[in-house]
């Protein structure tokens, strides 16, 4: 079983391995070979100097945190009121126009009206991750919630007069299904808002060491940067869908990978 | 007690909207009585037990006794759950050993000892009916309705679980109304037999044949008349023979 495991992670890894190998081999070949792009052993390399020098934990730490907060109050208000709207018609028709209109606004666009009420230090950064997250979770759980099969809850009003057991042991888990796919598009999200959130008025993160390398033509940082910033948003991804498997092993995850 | 009226239902009109679905009934069932309810599709038989569990609005009056136990066509198991905690979602203020003495009792009456880890998806269909049915008996109901529990089963699977409903129809001390297509399943368990038509009962027939029943009642001379004359109170013009 933990042979066939490493198997599967070892293969998975070969298509990496071959694109590296090509990209190097076209480096030291001289066909694709710009001071923009740098080979991925000077990427490595980069990413060395900046690990010596603790810059990259820093920048790691303070970036992770943002996403993670962001992510957490975000998709927790997402989760609260897609519940709400779901299943209550009045609280639907009451906040259903807030949801059209935010939800059209583009994340990116409401940066400076964040940086103007929290300034430009950690609190726009986070309520930007916040707000770009929130609207994929609170639509996939209004989506969940509403399309419960009224058998269920009709069981449920039979078996159990307890309407908190009724909300957290039939309606949150028959929507469970929507609130992971919101929350797995909010992963990715709250990724995208912290680069950007990062590139105005920050003095670490990963964001900020991707734009400050390119300012400063060290593309190797900025690559060493980006990769780290790509392979901690997967990872992110990664642990949220073990910890579901874990916890919640009846969900249907081979539907949403 | 043997002969207690478990449900009075008096005047009882069902519409939704405009569209009149039940008219007037009158029924009254006795406790300890299996009732089958036949007739065509759109003939209100859903919305009956629908009304009865409270589900539905309603005009006239519903008198009824103890819980009600509801299994729905489709079973409606709780997928989240395992087959245990979806026996035991509706026993109410008692201790966990208590919980679990009567979850294990019921896993024993519905043949599923084994079974009580597994998830409803890990199940065969005849399987995740009779966890259906476990969860309604479980907290021991007055009234148990059940809306054509078997018409999602292989005509092998029906037949054994119309097997096991024989079975332990005896032990269960409860008043049971069975919606069903199937005339056979009808006339095999049920005491009574409602022909429901024009949304009213339009006929009520008393199943001569002595309890405890099997399923080679259905092979007698007597089962097949009452059914050819039962098809033909339920479609007049188009008989089964």
């Amino acid at each position: 079983m933990q042979s066939r495991k490493f198997y599967k992670i070892g293969f998975s890894l070969i298509p990496v391995f071959c694109l590296l190998l090509i990209w190097q081999l076209l480096n030291i070949l001289n066909i694709f070979n710009s001071p923009s792009i740098p080979s991925p052993f000077k990427i490595v390399t980069a990413f060395g100097d900046l690990a010596s020098k603790s810059q990259i934990l820093t920048d790691f730490y303070t970036s992770i945190w943002r996403a993670l907060l962001g992510l957490i109050i975000g998709s927790s208000a997402g989760i609260i009121l897609g519940l709400l709207t779901g299943r209550n018609n009045k609280i639907n028709m009451v906040l259903s126009p807030i949801l059209n209109v935010f939800k059209a606004f583009p994340p990116v666009a409401m940066l400076p009206i964040f940086i103007t009420f929290f300034g430009i230090g950690d609190l726009s950064k986070v309520f930007s991750i916040s707000f770009a997250t929130l609207f994929p979770l609170w639509v996939n759980t209004h989506i969940g919630a509403s399309a419960i099969p009224i058998e269920y809850i009709r069981s449920a009003k039979l078996l159990s007069k307890s309407k908190s057991k009724i909300l957290f042991k039939i309606i949150v888990p028959a929507s469970m299904n929507s609130i992971i796919g919101g929350f797995r598009i909010s992963i990715a999200i709250s990724f995208i808002m912290l680069y950007v959130s990062e590139l105005a008025g920050a003095s670490s993160g990963l964001g900020y060491r991707i734009s400050s390398s390119q300012l400063s033509y060290r593309y190797d940082e900025m690559f060493a940067a980006l990769i780290i910033l790509g392979i901690t948003a997967s990872s992110v991804d990664y642990i949220f869908n073990k910890v579901i498997k874990y916890f919640f092993p009846w969900v249907q995850l081979n539907k949403l990978m | 007690m043997a002969n207690s009226v478990a449900i009075s239902v008096h005047n009882l009109s069902v519409s939704y909207g405009e569209n009149k679905v039940l008219d007037k009934l009158n029924f009254e069932i006795n406790s300890g009585e299996f009732i089958g309810i036949v007739g065509k599709s759109g003939e209100g038989k859903t919305t009956l037990l629908n009304t009865l569990a409270g589900f539905v609005k309603y005009n006239g009056s519903i008198d009824l006794r103890g819980d009600i136990g509801f299994c729905f066509q489709n079973h409606s198991l709780f997928y989240w759950m395992t087959v245990a905690e979806n026996i035991g979602f509706g026993l109410g203020n008692m201790s966990r050993n208590q919980k679990q003495e009567i979850v294990k009792d019921v896993l024993k009456r519905i043949e599923l000892e084994k079974y009580e880890d597994k998830y409803p998806m890990e199940l065969s269909g005849g399987q995740m009916q009779r966890v259906a049915l476990g969860r309604a008996i479980a907290y021991n109901p007055g009234v148990l309705l059940l809306d054509e529990p078997f018409s999602s089963l292989d005509i092998y699977t029906r037949d054994q679980m119309i097997d096991w409903i024989l079975k332990i129809i005896s032990e269960l001390k409860v008043t049971i109304l069975m919606v069903t297509h199937y005339l056979d399943e009808a006339l095999i368990l049920a005491d009574r037999v409602f022909v429901l038509k024009n949304k009213e009962i339009i006929n009520e027939l008393i199943i001569p044949f002595s309890k405890p029943r099997t399923l080679a009642v259905r092979f007698t001379e007597e089962f097949q008349n009452i059914k050819k004359d039962l098809s033909l109170i339920i479609n007049p013009y188009k008989p089964e023979f």
